[in-house]
């Protein structure tokens, strides 16, 4: 269930998705947060089981913290994308898989990022994404409205266009649209 | 008392050292004279390669740990070996995992951490001290690692035989913004004024500008 969308622009990166939770044919909850910001600069939006999906994020989390704190300079967004998907990776290969598709999105040093991990641990950069059942619906919009000098606000509301047009359409997406802006100074204002 | 310590010899003893790491570093103190020199675009390792006999190879002093990072150190060969594995492992698991260049802090944190290890049981300690020159986003690193598994950051380090002598040396002429060929030409200097007379010596060095570890072609002693 689920639509979420990255965009990638020369600004920045978007990140939006929608807020139904689906318990089968049953709207679980109308209110699930799918946008997890890792930290100032890097953030990701979920779709598949939840609790998979948040424990995935928690443990990113403590993990990049760990990292940052060791080495003493934050990851790149590549990085974050390339741990999750080895998480992720290793739990499918132990027979235990996460059921997630995750958009890793954000910027750093070298700029703006939008990274895609399924549950096999594959990873994949795109200048735009869409996960979740009401992925095929969102990328209709954006393959229509996504240029590649699209300007950072025009690309917001791309994105929450695309996660609207979604909802009205697949069941399991829907309860309205939250969306997350990291522009590229972001990353300035973090530790390095 | 006594008869107790003499039975536990890898405990403090009673003036609250640990004998084998002392024992651990007189080890390295008798290993070649080997230099780590860190200037504004390079880190250099020169290392003394011990006189070798007729029809026999000399040792490998210096070793690129991964593309961007190298090493080298004194004391036990086999040990060197070791160490040097330890940190090759570390970085290319790095890779696996992040798909990027490891860290040269998190190279000696691994380092540490196993030498450490050895520190605490019934084992015998690693004879054996490891100096670590690379590049990352944190700039030149130049890292000492002592066989306690004491981390040292600093821009010039000397292990090994009379280390004190050759340190001397290249304190006195070092500059930050001192030349490669006047680097090596320094520790070169100070390697051989150690030993008191001309050495096979191996260097390594990691350039600023390239990122990258390479061992320099072993020169001949003069």
């Amino acid at each position: 269930m689920t639509t979420t969308v990255g965009i990638r622009t020369k600004d920045g990166v978007v990140l939006a998705a929608d807020k139904r939770a689906s318990k089968g044919f049953f709207v679980g909850s109308k209110v699930v947060q799918k946008i997890f910001a890792l930290d100032d600069a890097t953030a990701v939006a979920i779709a598949g089981q939840m609790s998979d999906a948040e424990y995935l994020v928690s443990l990113a989390k403590a993990e990049r913290r760990l990292l940052t704190l060791r080495r003493g300079f934050p990851l790149s967004v590549r990085e974050s994308a390339r741990l999750i998907s080895s998480i992720v990776y290793n739990g499918m290969k132990s027979y235990n898989p996460f059921f997630v598709e995750l958009v890793v999105a954000g910027v750093d040093r070298e700029g703006a990022h939008v990274y895609t991990n399924d549950m096999s641990g594959a990873v994949t950069s795109e200048d735009f994404m869409s996960s979740g059942s009401g992925s095929p619906i969102a990328y209709g919009v954006l393959e229509q409205g996504y240029r590649q000098e699209i300007a950072l606000d025009d690309a917001r509301k791309l994105a929450e266009s695309a996660v609207r047009a979604a909802m009205e359409r697949d069941p399991g997406s829907g309860n309205g649209v939250d969306v997350l802006v990291v522009p590229n100074h972001r990353f300035n204002a973090e530790v390095n | 008392m006594a008869a107790e310590m003499q039975r536990m010899p890898f405990f403090y003893n009673p003036e609250g050292r640990l004998v084998q790491v002392d024992y651990a570093l007189q080890a390295v103190s008798r290993g070649s004279t080997t230099l780590g020199l860190k200037a504004k675009d390079f880190a250099l390792l020169s290392s003394q390669v011990r006189p070798t006999r007729a029809l026999l190879e000399p040792a490998e002093k210096v070793f690129v740990v991964d593309e961007h990072v190298g090493a080298t150190g004194s004391g036990y060969i086999g040990d060197v070996n070791t160490l040097v594995d330890e940190v090759r492992v570390a970085a290319q698991r790095h890779r696996l995992v992040y798909e990027t260049r490891i860290d040269v802090g998190t190279l000696s944190r691994v380092l540490s951490q196993h030498l450490h290890s050895f520190t605490l049981y019934a084992v015998r300690p690693f004879g054996a001290s490891v100096i670590l020159a690379g590049l990352d986003e944190l700039g030149l690193q130049l890292v000492q690692v002592d066989p306690s598994g004491t981390p040292f950051r600093g821009s010039g380090f000397a292990i090994g035989q009379n280390a004190d002598e050759a340190l001397e040396v290249v304190r006195q002429g070092y500059r930050p913004d001192m030349t490669l060929d006047e680097a090596l030409a320094l520790t070169t200097r100070a390697i051989e004024g150690a030993n008191g007379g001309s050495s096979q010596i191996e260097h390594g060095v990691v350039r600023r500008e390239t990122g990258k570890f390479e061992r320099l072609a072993l020169a001949a002693a003069s």
